[in-house]
């Protein structure tokens, strides 16, 4: 029975594994007699290219936990791809420097004063002892307010003093790296904002943003669908090219920001408040709020962090793909919720991971790789991943056995009592009160 | 006593009567391990209005919800006119004729009437277009025969919750019900719909309807019902005509053991004033615009206080700790003060930071996350406190359950064990043990015994006189007046959003309380 429930609660490993092991064995074999699947670089293909998705998706998840969705993604990649190439290729004032450099600045300004604030404020906390702990901490103004202000114009002016210079030759690597996230970073705050502030489903404000940042990735690029091509070491500087390489010879540049930002994002969830609170409003916003939590600023934070991963993302497809274009994330926000979805986290919000997410994506991604080695038709292809994804679902859900109960073929009943008492434990608790059901 | 003996035969015995609608025999429930209803048998007459009554946590619902087919699961018997029935569903209970209002209504407040009544069932031309008119005339003449005066094209979300109430009765009777379960149809009706609500009870009645009437209030029941049963902690423990019985008779049968005469002892709440609370208003966003929902509410609280707010539903007795919390998002009006200073609170965290506590009517929706654990629940508010640098202290949140668990008495297995697989009454303790945990100075408890068992609700009783020998400012919302006046020093009453007087410990009676809380007209809203 236990070792049951060991395999239940592992399950989606299992389904890492096990796609993995019909990618061995089911393999076409090389010339030579190599496994082809197996091989060092077909496994380094892999991981390059569900990198971008994979950042999204890891923006995605922490979003989908608070309750939320976020389909601008695709779109906002577009943006920071023709941004980041526009500056890589093209010298002087263009639309990118025009979006670009003032964002950098204001990110500067606001990131300066936080990161004061929270210096001071855990510094305080320290001085203040154990004691001190059931009530907040309060700055005054000095340490609240005005030194922070001033941290934030010093690093406004300092990011300035940085990118400004670049902007009459071209830009560098690290200066494409400042730039397209913090602009990815400024749409995804916008999107929090809109729907905390306005109080709107994030499903509504976030479609409206993906067709008004691809509108406005259209418009920075110039032309209707224009690629900006990126050759390095001809029209762009050739160190850009270190984005797209092995790191060590060992892991591709793009694999090691996704796994960095698996491993940061988790533990950010894991281990700060921030985290905690992202699960308690996908598990009962209205409960977080009377515990006198911000969940507005939360939510905001999430939305913004996925904008930002949305940005990096694009600075890495821009290496390797050699372009920037509006259509760069074109449907990828399907692709990363699916991946999300794959990795147990729920869409109710208040339950997920970022390991499942990983587990997700990398599924997601043998999977793609396993129907492209067999030389699937592509459109072959979106069927069968699109019955794959249910198929997952249904079991990481548990709810195979609903399905099965609702079309009253045999299994299905007691598959569902067990679902149902596993996955609602609050109605299973006595409910004795007399006006029971109250909404 | 011959009525009392019928139960607990077999469906022959009611077979021989024809007039027995409805039997249930032997019926035992339990939700996770937790018995609701033990061996308990019922009977209903056609023409009767049998009232059910027992406390919170008696088993009444979980009985009706079983005779109406909400719950599947039991064990024992129903029959219905002497056939023994096992209902599948909501809508199986429908086609037998057995129709449940709940206390929260279950209608759509956007359609109109007409459209509410034959919701799922409508009227169609051709059997593909809705046919409005056809459906109010239905509607219309269903409505005259209840001799209700509403107009089938309202929409339902203008009408007044006593009218509302109506259309629900209408609802069960187009779907011809024989039998109709009315679980404490009064709690939300001002004394004049009462009345009216009890004509057309009889009414239906006399034309033959069987009705189970649940409610708490023992003055209308002996009005109303010609029999009564009573349940106590899930068990049967009399079913007589009513004219056998007296008020007395009734509560000691519901209650049992003497529920009340726990701790009430001599604490002095003579401390200082620690919240003073004048003309405070509050007004909520409407579609007209803004309604005030409550105006004009002054009170002190002093250090070892506890003050009961009493009233009916929705007389702005919740909204009063709303405002005070700030987790409303309607405009505040007036002043607050906190040990003399005015203070001014926006949102639950600026309350939060000055020591106040709002403990929610509604701990499901409001207060916990069910599927976290203890730990989570109670660190929840003070996560961000204990954390150093961004990194949280897993063992600080631990230490604060631990307390809770302890100085609470919470029952649980470890401090990792998800909230939702508490009983209610642990569950409450949790969210109380929350807010003890970022040690207010004002507490304010919005139904606190709410669907939690007799037991624990005792044990809740203990705790708050407890904190309030602490020297905690506690104010207390109950529309259980038993309760109300034993947990309270003063108690303030609201009637349609107005504050109408605060009696002393000496003045306070149900009687007193009652006639306080009775509305008078409402405030400022436009006519519907």
């Amino acid at each position: 029975m236990t070792a049951l429930k060991l395999l239940s609660r592992t399950k989606l490993y299992w389904g890492l594994i096990a796609i993995f092991l019909i990618g061995v064995l089911g393999s076409p074999v090389s010339s030579k007699g190599n496994n082809i699947f197996l091989s060092y670089g077909n496994l380094l293909d892999v991981l390059r290219q569900v990198s971008t998705t994979g950042l999204i998706a890891t923006g995605m998840t922490a979003v989908i936990i608070t309750g939320g969705i976020d389909l601008s993604v695709g779109s906002l990649m577009a943006i920071c791809s023709v941004v980041c190439a526009m500056l890589l290729t093209v010298p002087g004032v263009t639309p990118g420097v025009v979006l670009g450099v003032p964002t950098v600045a204001l990110v500067a300004l606001c990131l300066g004063f936080v990161v004061t604030r929270f210096i001071f404020l855990n510094l305080e906390k320290s001085r203040a002892g154990p004691d001190a702990a059931a009530r907040d901490v309060r700055l005054d103004n000095i340490r609240g307010l005005v030194t922070p202000a001033i941290v934030g114009v010093v690093l406004c002016c300092l990011s300035l003093w940085y990118l400004l210079p670049q902007i009459e030759p071209k830009f560098g690597v690290l200066g494409v790296l400042l730039v397209a996230p913090c602009v990815g970073l400024l749409f995804g705050a916008i999107n929090g904002f809109i729907i905390v502030a306005g109080r709107l489903q994030p499903f509504i404000v976030t479609l409206a943003m993906m067709v008004t940042a691809l509108g406005i990735a259209r418009l920075t690029a110039g032309q209707n669908n224009a690629v900006l091509p990126v050759y390095t070491g001809s029209n762009a500087t050739a160190d850009f090219e270190l984005l797209r390489s092995l790191v060590f010879g060992v892991i591709p540049m793009p694999g090691l920001f996704f796994l960095g930002a698996i491993l940061i994002y988790g533990a950010v969830l894991r281990f700060t408040p921030f985290g905690r609170y992202v699960y308690a409003i996908g598990g009962n916003e209205e409960a977080a709020r009377l515990s006198g939590i911000a969940a507005g600023r939360v939510k905001i934070a999430t939305y913004a962090v996925s904008g930002l991963l949305a940005g990096i993302a694009a600075v890495l497809y821009v290496a390797q793909y050699r372009q920037g274009k509006p259509d760069a994330g074109a449907g990828l926000e399907l692709d990363a919720i699916a991946a999300v979805v794959i990795g147990g986290t729920s869409l109710m919000g208040g339950r997920g991971s970022l390991i499942g997410t990983f587990c997700g994506v990398l599924i997601f991604g043998l999977l793609s790789n396993i129907l492209q080695l067999h030389n699937i038709n592509s459109n072959l292809q979106l069927v069968l991943k699109g019955m794959i994804i249910i198929g997952t679902v249904l079991v990481q859900e548990r709810n195979a056995g609903d399905l099965l109960a609702y079309l009253r073929l045999p299994g299905g009943q007691a598959a569902r009592k067990e679902t149902a008492a596993s996955k609602r434990p609050s109605q299973e608790t006595p409910s004795l009160n007399l006006g029971g059901n109250k909404k | 006593m011959e009525h009392r003996n019928s139960i607990g035969h077999g469906h022959a015995a009611a077979a021989d009567r024809p007039d027995v609608v409805l039997s249930a025999e032997r019926i035992s429930k339990s939700f996770g391990g937790i018995a609701a209803l033990v061996d308990v048998g019922f009977e209903l007459r056609r023409g009767e209005v049998h009232a059910l009554m027992g406390e919170n946590g008696a088993g009444k619902s979980t009985l009706m919800k079983i005779l109406s087919g909400v719950y599947t699961g039991y064990e024992g018997t129903v029959s219905v006119d002497g056939r023994p029935v096992s209902f599948a569903g909501v809508r199986e209970a429908e086609d037998a004729g057995i129709a449940i209002i709940h206390q929260e209504l279950n209608l759509v407040p956007e359609l109109s009437v007409a459209d509410n009544i034959f919701l799922g069932r409508e009227k169609l031309i051709a059997g593909l277009i809705v046919d409005r008119k056809a459906s109010s005339r239905a509607a219309g003449a269903l409505l005259q025969r209840l001799g209700i005066e509403l107009d089938p094209e309202a929409r339902v979300g203008a009408l007044r919750v006593g009218e509302q109430q109506l259309v629900e009765i209408a609802k069960a009777l187009s779907m011809s019900a024989r039998i109709l379960i009315m679980d404490e149809p009064t709690s939300a009706l001002s004394p004049a719909e009462c009345q009216r609500l009890f004509r057309i009870i009889r009414q239906l009645a006399d034309s033959g309807v069987a009705i189970v009437y649940i409610s708490h209030r023992i003055d209308e029941v002996m009005h109303l019902a010609g029999r009564v049963t009573v349940f106590r902690d899930g068990r049967h423990v009399l079913t007589r005509p009513m004219a056998e019985l007296d008020e007395n008779a009734i509560i000691s049968a519901m209650v049992g053991r003497d529920l009340l005469a726990s701790s009430q002892d001599e604490r002095d709440p003579g401390g200082g004033t620690v919240l003073s609370v004048s003309d405070l208003s509050l007004s909520k966003p409407d579609r007209q615009g803004w309604r005030q929902v409550i105006d004009g509410v002054s009170f002190d609280l002093a250090a070892g206080e506890i003050l009961g707010i009493g009233g009916l539903l929705g007389s702005g007795r919740t909204e009063i700790m709303e405002a005070i919390f700030g987790s409303s998002d309607g405009r505040t009006g007036g002043v607050i003060r906190l040990d003399g200073l005015p203070v001014d609170i926006r949102s639950p965290r600026d309350a939060r930071r000055l020591g106040i506590a709002l403990v929610t009517e509604d701990r499901k929706t409001q207060g916990l996350h069910l599927q976290a654990s203890i730990t989570d629940n109670v660190a929840l508010p003070l996560v961000g406190s204990l954390a150093r640098f961004g990194i949280r202290s897993l063992a600080g949140e631990q230490g604060l359950a631990r307390q809770a668990v302890k100085a609470l008495g919470i029952r649980c297995q470890d401090i990792d064990q998800p909230a939702g697989t508490l009983s209610g009454g642990n569950q409450q303790k949790v969210v109380i043990g929350k807010w003890l945990a970022t040690r207010p100075r004002v507490l304010l408890l919005d139904e606190p015994t709410r669907g939690i068992d007799v037991g624990a609700k005792r044990e809740i009783y203990d705790l708050i006189f407890q904190l309030a020998r602490d020297g905690l400012a506690i104010a207390v919302i109950s529309s259980e007046l038993p309760e109300l006046l034993h947990l309270s020093d003063r108690i303030l009453v609201m009637a349609d959003g107005r504050q109408t007087g605060i009696l002393s410990r000496e003045a306070a009676s149900e009687e007193a309380i009652m006639r306080l809380a009775a509305p008078r007209r409402t405030l400022s809203r436009p006519a519907a």
